[in-house]
C-alpha cells in the first residue's frame, strides 16, 4: 500500500467513530434497499414458482369469460378436433387451519407432457392413485408435514363457508429445492374430484396447451382458435404471468422509492463523514501538497478511501438487508395477499440483480457523496497556514450560486412532473430532484435566519446566544448539510404522515358513503377485498326471508377478460332502492348515471379504471362475453379506493343476461325501521349455519375490517419512514459531533479565557437547538409541498385515485418539535463532552 | 564553498492581495540571485513579506508579477501540476511547526518524498541513513506525537533532505524550540546541507542562524533593504 493510502487508513483508524458513522450511513441505506427488493422479489418469485408449477410446460392457456369454461370445450378440442397437446385444469383455494392451499385438478391421462410430477413410466404412474378413491389428493412431503397429514389420512379443508373431506393418497418427493417450493401448499387432485370439491361441476378453470415453435405451432394455434366459443381466449402463459406480476408494479415502486430515500439520507451521512474527515486533514493535505503531491493524487486517494469504505459499508448493508428483508417479507406478503393475489412466501429469493443493485448503489452513492469533499481536499493550499476560515468564506461565497442551483433544480423537477404526467418513475425522479433542490436552499436560508436571530438572541441571552447563532452561520460547510439532512428527513416524515392521514380520512369518508347497508354477508374467501367465492342459493333465500330485513343489494364479484386477455374486475350489482344514493361520482350526474345503469345497460367504472384505461363518461369498455366481445358504454366514473386496478360496475340483470352466470358473491342488507341489526344478524346465522358458514358483518365491522387492511398496507411505509428518520438522525448526530469536536480548540480557548463548563454546555445546546429550529422551520414548507406531491402526484400516478389532502396544524407543529428535539438529543453528547474537556487538552495540537 | 552559478533567480517579483477595493502589496518587484551552495538567512519584522517570499520561491504561491527561476527553470511559467512535480523533486521544506504527518510513522514520513519521487530500491536504507544522521535511528517506528519538538524538527530536516533536493527552504525552523535545542537543530541542518552543497534559504529571527549564514537578506515592507555577509 502506498504511503498516501497508508496515511488515509491510519487517519480512519484514529477516528473510529467517524468511520462507524460513514459505514452506518452506507450500510443502512443499502440494507433498506436490499430488504425491500428482497421482500418484493421473494413474493414475486414465490408467485412465479407457484404459477409455473401450475402452468407447467404449457405455452398457452385457454381461459373463459368469467366463471371458467364449459368442460365440453376440452372434449371438443381433444376428440372432435384431435388436438392432443392439451390438458384441462380446475383450480381453486381451500384452507386447512390457517394455511391456504391451492387445489389443482388435472386429467392424469393428459398430464404427462405438462407437469413434471406426472412424469414416470406409464401415462398415469405418478398420478394413478388419484383415480382410485373419491376426494383423493397428492401433495409434496413438506406440505403434508406442514398440514399434519400422512398418506392414508382423511382430512377436512374449509371452502366457501363449508368443509370438504379429502384423502391423501400419496406424496411427491421433489427432485430439487425449486420443485419443492413450486409444490409448496399445492394439492393435486383428479379433475372430477377437484370439480366436486370446488363446486365446479361441468366447468373447468382453463385448458393448458403446448404449442410447438415454428409453422406447425402457428397452424395448431389457428386450429384451436377456430374452435373456441366467443367467450374463450387463448393467451401466451408468459404474458399472463407478467400481467399478474405487473399488478404489484406501483406497490413495489413506491417501496423502492422510500428505500432510495433512505439511501439518500445515507448519502448525506457519507457526505458529512467524508467532509469532516477532509476538513480534519486539510493540514495533512497542505503538507502533502508542499511535499509535491499533486491534486490528482490527493483526489485519487480520497476517492479510493471512499470506495473502500463504500465497499465495506455495502457488504455490511447487504448482510443487514437480508436480515431485515426476512422480517419485511412478512409485511409485504400480507399486503400482497390483502390487495393483489394469494401467495405464500417461505423461502427468500435474493437475486443477483438485487446484490448488484446494492453494490452499485452503495459504492456509487459513496463515491458521489465523496466527490465534493475529494475536490475540496485538492484545494488545500500547499502552505502551513491552513485555516477553516478560508473554507467557510468559500462556502459563503458559494451560497448565492448554491441557492440559484437549488431554485433551478426545483424548476427542473417541477417541469419533469408536468412534462411526463403518466410516467411514475419519471415522477419519482422529479420528486427526488425537487427534494435535492429544496435541500440546496437550506444553507442560504439558514444563513439569513441566523443573521436575523443573532441580534435577537444577543438581546435575550447575551453573548452566548450571539455566539450560538453566529457559530451556526460561520460553519455552514458543516451545519448546512446537517440541517438539510434533518429538514428533509423530518419533511419526508411529515409528508408521509400527512399522506397517510389524508388517504385514511378519504377512505373513511368513502367507506361512509359506500357502506350504506346495515349488514354485509359473503362466503369466506382468501383475500380481504376480492372474494369471488359464491354463496349457496339456499342461504340467499334464507337471508331474504329473515324477519327484519327490509331490502337487499345483491353482488356478483368476478374477473372477466378484455379482448386482449387482460383481466378486468367486474362487480355486478343489483341495488336495493335505498342503496347507491350516497356514492360520489367524479364524472357524471348521479341521477343520470343511475338511470342509464338500470335502464340502458350502461356501466360505471371506478376512478383508477378510468385513469389506467384513459376512459371517460361516453367512452366504452369492451369485455368478452359468451356471445363475444361487447362494448359497454360508460355512464359514470365513481370515486373508489378498493382496487388500484379499477372495477367495472354493471347492473346484475345485465351481467346475468350477457354472461349467463347466476352466482352471487355477497349481499348487503338493509334492516327495517325499528329492527336491531345485531338481532337480525343472529337470526341470519341461525337460519344459514347448517347450509353454509357465512361471513356476516354489521356495517361497523366491515368498515373496521377495511380500515385494518388499509393500516396493514401502510405498516411497511411506516417502518420505512421510521428507518429513513433514524438514518437522518444518525447523520445529524454525526455532523453535530464532528462539528463540536472539531471546535475543541475554539472551546479550549473559551474555557481558558474563563467560560465555565455550564456556559460551554449552554453554548453547544443553543447552537444545536438553533440548528433544529432551522431544520424544523424549513421542514414545514418542504414537508407540506412533498405531502401535496405524494397526495396529488404519486398516488394519482401510482394508483389513479384522487385523495383529499388534509394538513393539520398539529402535524406541522409536531415536525418543528421533532426537529428541535432530534437536534438537541444529537447535541447532548458533544455538549457533555466539550464541557468536560480540560482547556489544556483541547488546546493541544494533534 | 559557494558555486558561482545562481540556483535561484528572482526578477521583478511582486505579490499583492486585494481586500475589497483596497490593494495590499506584500512584495515590491524583488530582484535576487542566490548561488548554489549558499546558506542564506532572510530577516525582517512580522508582515514584511518573508514567508510570502519563501512560498513564492518554493512554488507554493504564485507571484503577481515577475519571474522565479530555479535551476534555470522558470517555475512561474509552469502549470500548477508541473510546479508541484518540480517542487517534489527540487525542493525540501522545513517549517516552524514541523508539519510531520501525524498518520505516518517517523520512518514513513522520511520515506514519503522518496516514494513520491519513485525511488523503490534503497529507499529504506536511505531513510535509516538519515535517521541515524539526525540521531533518531531508534525511533523509526514511533508516531510523531510521541516525539519532543526538537526530535520532530530533526525528523522534518531528514524528510526535507531525503530525496536530495538542491534547494532547502526553512521557515523559522528554530522558532518553536528552546535555545539549546534550537542550536542543536541548527547545527544539524548546517552539517547536513554544507556537506552536500545544498542551497539553503532560512527565514529567521535567530542571531545564531545569522551568525552561521553566508549571506543575510533583510526585508522590510516587501523590499530587500539589506544584502550583506555577516
Amino acid at each position: 500500500m502506498s504511503l498516501l493510502l497508508r496515511s488515509s487508513t491510519s487517519h480512519l483508524r484514529r477516528h473510529p467513530w467517524q468511520l462507524v458513522f460513514a459505514l452506518l450511513g452506507i450500510a443502512l441505506g443499502v440494507a433498506v434497499t436490499i430488504a425491500v427488493d428482497l421482500a418484493v422479489g421473494s413474493a414475486r418469485r414465490a408467485f412465479e414458482i407457484s404459477t409455473s408449477a401450475v402452468a407447467g410446460r404449457a405455452t398457452h392457456q385457454i381461459t373463459g369469460a368469467s366463471t371458467g369454461l364449459d368442460e365440453q370445450l376440452y372434449r371438443t378440442l381433444r376428440v372432435d378436433a384431435g388436438i392432443t397437446a392439451i390438458a384441462p385444469v380446475v383450480e381453486g383455494y381451500v384452507r386447512r387451519d390457517r394455511i391456504a392451499l391451492q387445489i389443482i385438478g388435472v386429467d392424469p391421462f393428459a398430464e404427462a407432457p405438462f407437469r413434471s410430477y406426472a412424469a414416470g413410466q406409464g401415462p398415469t404412474s405418478g398420478l394413478a392413485p388419484l383415480l382410485v378413491r373419491p376426494g383423493a389428493v397428492i401433495t409434496s412431503e413438506q406440505t403434508a408435514k406442514a398440514i399434519g397429514v400422512a398418506v392414508g389420512d382423511s382430512f377436512a379443508v374449509a371452502l366457501a363457508g363449508g368443509t370438504r373431506t379429502l384423502l391423501l393418497v400419496g406424496t411427491i418427493r421433489p427432485a430439487d429445492e425449486l420443485s419443492a417450493r413450486a409444490l409448496e401448499n399445492l394439492l393435486i387432485a383428479d379433475i372430477s374430484a377437484a370439480q366436486e370439491t370446488l363446486g365446479m361441476i361441468g366447468r373447468i378453470s382453463r385448458i393448458d396447451v403446448a404449442i410447438p415453435d415454428g409453422p406447425a405451432g402457428t397452424a395448431l394455434l389457428e386450429r384451436i382458435k377456430a374452435r373456441l366459443p366467443p367467450d374463450a381466449t387463448i393467451n401466451d402463459t408468459r404474458a399472463r404471468t407478467l400481467q399478474v406480476t405487473q399488478l404489484t408494479r406501483a406497490f413495489s415502486l413506491n417501496l423502492t422509492a422510500l428505500s432510495l430515500l433512505t439511501l439518500m439520507f445515507g448519502m448525506f451521512l457519507i457526505y458529512n463523514s467524508m467532509t469532516f474527515s477532509i476538513v480534519q486533514r486539510r493540514g495533512i493535505f497542505g503538507i502533502l501538497r508542499t511535499l509535491g503531491v499533486t491534486r490528482r493524487e490527493i483526489f485519487r486517494v480520497v476517492l479510493t478511501e471512499a470506495a473502500v469504505v463504500g465497499l465495506v459499508g455495502t457488504l455490511l448493508g447487504i448482510f443487514i438487508g437480508v436480515l431485515f428483508g426476512t422480517q419485511l417479507v412478512r409485511l409485504v406478503t400480507r399486503t400482497i395477499n390483502d390487495l393483489y393475489f394469494v401467495v405464500a412466501v417461505r423461502g427468500l429469493y435474493l437475486s443477483p440483480i438485487t446484490i448488484i443493485k446494492g453494490v452499485v448503489l452503495g459504492i456509487g452513492a459513496t463515491i458521489i457523496a465523496a466527490l465534493l469533499p475529494a475536490y475540496e481536499a485538492t484545494t488545500a493550499p500547499p502552505r502551513n497556514a491552513l485555516t477553516r476560515s478560508t473554507l467557510e468564506s468559500r462556502v459563503r461565497e458559494m451560497l448565492p450560486r448554491l441557492t440559484v442551483l437549488g431554485i433551478a433544480l426545483l424548476l427542473f423537477g417541477g417541469l419533469m412532473l408536468i412534462a411526463f404526467p403518466r410516467l411514475l418513475s419519471v415522477s419519482f425522479a422529479g420528486i427526488f430532484i425537487l427534494v435535492l433542490g429544496a435541500s440546496l436552499l437550506v444553507p442560504g436560508v439558514t444563513f439569513v435566519l441566523m443573521g436575523a436571530l443573532r441580534p435577537l438572541l444577543g438581546r435575550t441571552t447575551g453573548m452566548i446566544g450571539r455566539m450560538a447563532a453566529g457559530g451556526v452561520a460561520a460553519t455552514l460547510s458543516r451545519t448546512g448539510p446537517a440541517i438539510a439532512a434533518l429538514a428533509v428527513s423530518i419533511a419526508v416524515g411529515l409528508a408521509v404522515g400527512v399522506m397517510i392521514t389524508s388517504f385514511r380520512n378519504t377512505v373513511v369518508e368513502w367507506l361512509g358513503n359506500t357502506l350504506a347497508a346495515d349488514i354485509y354477508i359473503s362466503a369466506p374467501g382468501f383475500a380481504s377485498n376480492r372474494s369471488d367465492v359464491t354463496m349457496d342459493p339456499r342461504v340467499i333465500a334464507e337471508v331474504q326471508n329473515t324477519p327484519g330485513i327490509a331490502a337487499i343489494s345483491t353482488y356478483r364479484n368476478v374477473i372477466v377478460q378484455a379482448p386482449g386477455g387482460a383481466p378486468v374486475r367486474v362487480l355486478a350489482l343489483h341495488f336495493a332502492p335505498q342503496h347507491g344514493k350516497t356514492f360520489r361520482f367524479k364524472e357524471g350526474r348521479p341521477e343520470n348515471v343511475w338511470a342509464a345503469y338500470r335502464d340502458s345497460g350502461q356501466v360505471i367504472v371506478t376512478e383508477p379504471f378510468a385513469y389506467r384505461h384513459d376512459v371517460h363518461v361516453g367512452s366504452a369498455v369492451t369485455l368478452l362475453t359468451p356471445a363475444g366481445a361487447h362494448a359497454f358504454k360508460i355512464g359514470g366514473v365513481l370515486f373508489d379506493y378498493s382496487s388500484e386496478q379499477g372495477i367495472v360496475f354493471i347492473d346484475l340483470a345485465q351481467y346475468r343476461k350477457w354472461w349467463n352466470d347466476g352466482g352471487v358473491t355477497s349481499l348487503a342488507a338493509f334492516v327495517g325501521a325499528g329492527a336491531n341489526p345485531d338481532t337480525v344478524i343472529q337470526s341470519i346465522r341461525a337460519r344459514t349455519s347448517a347450509t353454509q358458514a357465512l361471513l356476516i358483518r354489521p356495517n361497523t365491522a366491515l368498515r373496521k375490517a377495511s380500515l385494518e387492511v388499509f393500516d396493514r398496507t401502510f405498516a411497511i411505509t411506516a417502518v420505512l419512514r421510521v428507518l429513513a428518520i433514524v438514518v437522518a438522525f444518525i447523520g445529524v448526530l454525526s455532523a453535530l459531533m464532528a462539528l463540536q469536536l472539531e471546535r475543541a480548540r475554539e472551546i479550549g480557548v473559551l474555557r481558558a479565557t474563563g467560560m465555565t463548563p455550564a456556559q460551554v454546555r449552554m453554548l453547544v445546546v443553543m447552537q444545536t437547538g438553533l440548528m433544529g429550529l432551522a431544520a424544523g422551520l424549513l421542514a414545514m414548507p418542504i414537508g407540506a409541498g412533498l405531502a401535496a406531491l405524494m397526495v396529488f402526484v404519486v398516488n394519482r400516478r401510482s394508483f389513479g385515485w384522487t385523495l383529499h389532502m388534509e394538513l393539520p396544524p398539529g402535524e406541522l407543529g409536531q415536525a418543528l418539535v421533532l426537529a428541535i428535539a432530534a437536534a438537541l438529543l444529537a447535541g447532548a453528547y458533544p455538549a457533555y463532552r466539550m464541557s468536560r474537556t480540560p482547556p489544556a487538552a483541547a488546546l493541544r495540537d494533534e | 564553498m559557494s558555486g558561482q552559478q545562481p540556483l535561484i533567480q528572482l526578477t521583478g517579483v511582486g505579490k499583492s492581495y486585494h481586500e475589497g477595493d483596497a490593494e495590499h502589496i506584500v512584495l515590491h518587484g524583488i530582484d535576487l540571485d542566490i548561488r548554489r551552495g549558499e546558506f542564506v538567512a532572510l530577516l525582517g519584522p512580522s508582515g514584511s513579506g518573508k514567508s510570502t517570499l519563501l512560498n513564492v520561491i518554493g512554488g507554493i504561491d504564485a507571484p503577481t508579477t515577475g519571474t522565479v527561476a530555479i535551476d534555470d527553470i522558470d517555475i512561474t511559467a509552469l502549470s500548477e501540476r508541473d510546479r508541484t512535480l518540480f517542487r517534489r523533486s527540487h525542493i525540501g521544506f522545513v517549517f516552524q511547526f514541523f508539519n510531520l504527518l501525524p498518520t505516518l510513522t517517523v520512518e514513513e514520513n522520511i520515506l514519503l518524498p522518496l516514494e513520491l519521487n519513485g525511488m523503490k530500491t534503497g529507499a529504506s536504507a536511505r531513510a535509516h541513513e538519515l535517521l541515524d544522521a539526525v540521531g533518531l535511528g531508534a525511533r523509526a517506528d514511533s508516531y510523531p506525537d510521541r516525539l519532543s519538538g526538537g526530535e520532530q524538527q530533526r525528523i522534518a530536516i531528514a524528510r526535507a533532505l531525503a530525496h536530495d533536493p538542491p534547494l532547502l527552504l526553512a521557515d523559522e525552523p528554530t522558532g518553536n524550540l528552546d535555545s539549546e535545542t534550537g542550536a542543536h537543530v541548527l547545527k544539524l541542518l548546517q552539517d547536513l546541507t554544507r556537506a552536500t552543497q545544498k542551497t539553503v534559504l532560512i527565514v529567521t529571527h535567530s542571531a545564531e542562524v545569522i551568525r552561521v549564514s553566508d549571506r543575510v537578506l533583510r526585508l522590510r515592507d516587501g523590499s530587500i533593504v539589506e544584502d550583506t555577509a555577516p
